[in-house]
């Protein structure tokens, strides 16, 4: 039985009312939509939020799953993208859309989004590494429009392939490739512009 | 131009081909192509340079931990209890504390929580507030005597303290004089009826008015003294002193 037919089989067993199944389920996938809903959002208790949302509407739409035509995770996914798309329409998690000069929340004595995006380690390999990299890297994330910033996370965070994007987005392949292509671009561009030595 | 006419790929190929290319996946013939067309194009190189670079950043970023609690509260609002299995046993080995941790977490799993922990704290600093502003301290407490025997004492004494400020208030007076006046002022019949038929002796109040009168007068009325009615109300010692004399 290959992973595709196991975790069908563990969604049946889950529809039948199997608590354990459904346990199961959470434990291998929490991880995965935690993150994405965190590369999302940019905030660990908004992730933690979303993510338990998700799982509630997942729980309460399982039986609608159809494994015939798209894989569990792919469907997960979709879930959590839509539900992540519904949260941004709400206005909960607008792009950040500030001047590089501006400081979040406005404060005065606040350290710009370009001196946060600022490096001041010595090497670029030691600052890829660094959690101050990772954090500058997750801020210009978000300064992405949401159409790029979830192609690229699905791509490059998730490693899901350009069909399960598709799958997931509605959207045709081309379109996928390109908005990757464009938010890669984007966000070299955005910290290029503070740290060229980097680059 | 230049770049599209010697590498036989236009720049929106180049564009379609860029994530394949960056993946490594071109076939050999469009790799070809793709990379002549990079090398004759600058803006396409460009491009390609910032594609990879943003790439690279993004794989940089590694996957986030998510929350401790977060499987336990998922399953808490969904299925509304955690199932036996999902009780995380501490692995043998551990010590008493960690098998105690492991058992005890799932139970507060909901109170522990940033929110929780906020509100937790505002409403400790609110008592801490109030209770300083009240005059207690906790320092106080090691001097309170905690034996049964003294328990016993601080009770009644307490008990007595409150019912000698109850009594003692100023507000029960008042209101017991109230009730008086109003008692008095339902009745004014009955105190008419109760009055002596014989007009020489006078009441109680008559009395007193005059005690009032007699207190309302100064020593700047010397006539008065003389007068047989003070006489009367002669204290028994200035009788004695009189007699005395």
């Amino acid at each position: 039985m290959d992973d595709h037919q196991a975790v069908n089989a563990l969604v049946r067993r889950c529809v039948a009312g199997d608590a354990a199944a459904w346990q199961e389920i959470v434990q291998q996938y929490h991880r995965r939509i935690y993150n994405i809903c965190y590369r999302f959002s940019g905030s660990p208790d908004d992730a933690s939020d979303l993510t338990q949302e998700v799982f509630i509407k997942v729980y309460r739409t399982l039986s609608s799953f159809d494994g015939t035509r798209a894989a569990f995770m792919t469907w997960v996914t979709t879930v959590t993208r839509n539900l992540l798309v519904d949260h941004f329409r709400k206005g909960k998690y607008d792009r950040i859309t500030d001047s590089l000069e501006a400081t979040p929340g406005n404060q005065e004595d606040g350290l710009t989004v370009g001196e946060q995006l600022e490096d001041h380690s010595p090497s670029p390999e030691e600052q890829v590494q660094s959690q101050q990299t990772r954090k500058m890297v997750q801020t210009a994330l978000q300064q992405l429009s949401p159409e790029l910033r979830e192609a690229v996370i699905l791509r490059d965070l998730q490693d899901m392939d350009y069909k399960e994007i598709a799958l997931v987005l509605k959207i045709p392949e081309g379109t996928v490739k390109s908005r990757i292509n464009r938010g890669r671009t984007e966000l070299a561009r955005l910290l290029q512009r503070n740290y060229r030595q980097v680059i | 131009m230049d770049g599209e006419a010697k590498s036989g790929m236009q720049c929106v190929e180049f564009e379609a081909w860029l994530a394949e290319a960056l993946d490594a996946t071109l076939p050999g013939s469009t790799l070809a192509a793709f990379e002549a067309h990079q090398q004759a194009c600058p803006a396409c190189a460009a491009m390609y340079r910032e594609a990879a670079a943003g790439m690279h950043w993004l794989n940089g970023l590694e996957d986030v931990e998510p929350p401790r609690h977060l499987v336990h509260n998922i399953l808490a609002q969904t299925i509304g209890s955690v199932p036996e299995a999902s009780a995380q046993a501490a692995p043998a080995g551990e010590g008493w504390f960690a098998k105690l941790k492991a058992r005890v977490a799932p139970v507060f799993a909901p109170v522990m929580t940033p929110r929780f922990a906020m509100s937790f704290g505002m409403a400790f600093f609110s008592i801490t507030m109030l209770a300083n502003i009240a005059g207690f301290r906790v320092g106080d407490l090691k001097h309170v005597d905690l034996s049964a025997k003294g328990l016993q004492k601080t009770y009644y004494s307490t008990e007595a303290r409150v019912v000698r400020y109850y009594e003692n208030i100023r507000l029960v007076y008042e209101i017991e004089s109230r009730v008086r006046d109003l008692r008095r002022a339902a009745t004014p019949e009955k105190q008419e009826e109760n009055t002596p038929k014989s007009p020489d002796k006078k009441t109680g109040s008559q009395e007193q008015d005059r005690k009032y009168q007699n207190y309302s007068r100064d020593e700047s009325q010397p006539l008065l003294a003389s007068c047989p009615a003070v006489v009367e109300q002669e204290s028994p010692q200035a009788r004695l002193n009189r007699r005395t004399v």
